[in-house]
């Protein structure tokens, strides 16, 4: 499937007044029959719509896992879909490191919270210090 | 902490008994999604279908996370799997996903992409995904449609007349042997005038109802010739552009051979020269740093780093496997996909022998 959106260059949430600009505008004959029909009736752009954001989520997906010059791919949606392989973003590895963070922060946790109290206590103190000392009004 | 929260679905592997099998249920409820609104009866299905699994949690919030589209956690799922499932496994799940999309008809078009991207993350080839579809539901994988195109809602929605047209036919049709029969009673019992006028009545309606057809036929003769007449010149207009594409890449390609031949003529050991110390400046930094440089090199199928001479082995190949005019058998559809495959091909390499 085609991406008549990003052909047009528009948004794909553009409103009709923009849509009929763009199509007016637009100089391939075919690809403006095509986009005439598709998007200016609105039961038939509902379900472009539906399929254009699930082609989008699986384009995003295929550029995270490196899978955009899969055979399935390439040889379909692949042209208008394709996201450009952007840095390794493991969603694993990331979710490992914060599990990782969260054990450390646990271990670390029964000294903190001494320090904690031993913070609070002197707060305390100081408080009733200050209440002793300072002459009442 | 800095870190973000742990989402839900992290939280269920986390309490699952086999995190593979939470992963498979999260990536089967978002192909049942994908299918139509989720009822009693789609999820006694997936229940039914999933009853081996042990992942040991509700099903629930799966089905919700699912329904949200959360590409994080949809992304976090296909990565398990990857890891995971291999072989036989592999194929078993896609079995699974194959019967929740297609048992009870042709999957929706988001499933049929929903479908082969599965197929492709864990590493079943085209080939081996079609036979494992036409067994598992008894009809060939076919290609999905495309709705940015115009024939592809002219052609079902053609489909949906005809099926309108069909049942209210046999409406008709009954009602009208019901009334003939009715009028035969009627008769029997009335005088033979009024059996007359009565038969009169029927005549001119049957011719009545007989042009009404007649037209109801022109129209559509009429409909469909448009409709040929607008394909023809569409095909038209896509030969030329594939004719025309197929003429600037062998321009290109009789240009690359000449040079070719030129740097042959002005000796080897230059260019063995040359390789080396490509190849040398590609030890001293072995990430690329420009991501485009990454990204073409990906499109040749290398890895970063790679040499002159890997890069033009790799791109002799390539561009032989998908030249157009291999494919000139099978239709314009595949010659233009196999030209624009080609096109961003050579781009590339393009792209990588101006830099390098």
């Amino acid at each position: 499937m085609r991406d008549l959106y990003q052909r047009l260059h528009l948004s794909p949430d553009a409103d009709e007044a923009a849509l009929a600009k763009a199509i007016a505008r637009c100089e391939h004959s075919a690809l403006k029959a095509d986009a005439a029909t598709v998007l200016q009736a609105d039961s038939r752009r509902a379900e472009y719509d539906a399929l254009h954001d699930t082609l989008s989520d699986i384009g995003r997906l295929r550029a995270r896992l490196g899978l955009t010059h899969a055979p399935y791919w390439r040889a379909g949606p692949a042209d208008d879909f394709s996201l450009p392989p952007g840095p390794p973003g493991s969603r694993f590895e990331e979710w490992m490191q914060r599990l990782n963070l969260a054990a450390r922060a646990h271990n670390r946790r029964p000294g903190r919270r001494g320090a904690l109290i031993v913070l609070w206590l002197a707060t305390l103190a100081g408080g009733a210090m200050l209440g002793r000392y300072l002459p009442p009004f | 902490m800095t870190a973000a929260r742990f989402s839900t679905f992290e939280l269920l592997l986390l309490q699952s008994r086999d995190q593979a099998d939470s992963a498979a249920l999260l990536l089967l409820a978002w192909v049942l999604t994908q299918q139509g609104p989720v009822g009693e009866a789609e999820r006694a299905q997936l229940v039914s279908l999933t009853g081996a699994f042990r992942h040991g949690h509700a099903l629930e919030p799966l089905l919700e996370i699912a329904a949200s589209q959360d590409l994080g956690a949809i992304q976090l799922a296909a990565e398990v799997l990857q890891k995971e499932l291999h072989g036989d496994t592999a194929r078993a799940f896609l079995r699974l996903a194959v019967t929740l999309a297609a048992e009870h008809g042709e999957p929706t078009l988001a499933n049929h992409h929903v479908l082969r991207f599965l197929a492709d993350l864990l590493g079943v080839s085209p080939p081996e995904f079609a036979e494992l579809y036409a067994s598992q539901v008894g009809r060939a994988l076919r290609e999905p449609g495309d709705p940015s195109r115009q024939d592809y809602w002219q052609r079902r929605e053609q489909r949906a007349r005809d099926r309108r047209r069909e049942t209210a036919g046999e409406e008709k049709r009954q009602q009208y042997t019901q009334e003939q029969a009715d009028k035969r009673d009627r008769a029997e019992t009335e005088s033979p005038r009024a059996t007359r006028t009565e038969a009169r009545r029927q005549a001119r309606e049957e011719r009545a109802e007989a042009k009404r057809q007649r037209q109801q036929e022109k129209e559509q003769a009429k409909a469909r010739q448009q409709a040929e007449r607008d394909a023809e010149k569409r095909r038209q207009q896509a030969r030329r552009e594939a004719e025309k594409q197929r003429q600037r890449a062998e321009r290109e390609q009789a240009r690359r051979r000449r040079e070719d031949e030129r740097a042959q003529r002005r000796g080897g050991h230059r260019e063995q020269r040359r390789d080396d110390e490509s190849a040398h400046r590609a030890h001293e930094r072995p990430a690329a740093p420009d991501p485009r440089i990454r990204s073409a090199l990906t499109v040749l199928g290398l890895e970063p780093g790679a040499s002159r001479g890997e890069i033009r082995k790799a791109y002799r190949r390539l561009a032989q496997a998908h030249h157009p005019d291999r494919f000139h058998q099978e239709g314009e559809a595949i010659v233009a996909s196999a030209s624009r495959r080609f096109q961003r091909i050579r781009r590339a390499y393009d792209f990588l022998m101006k830099v390098s």
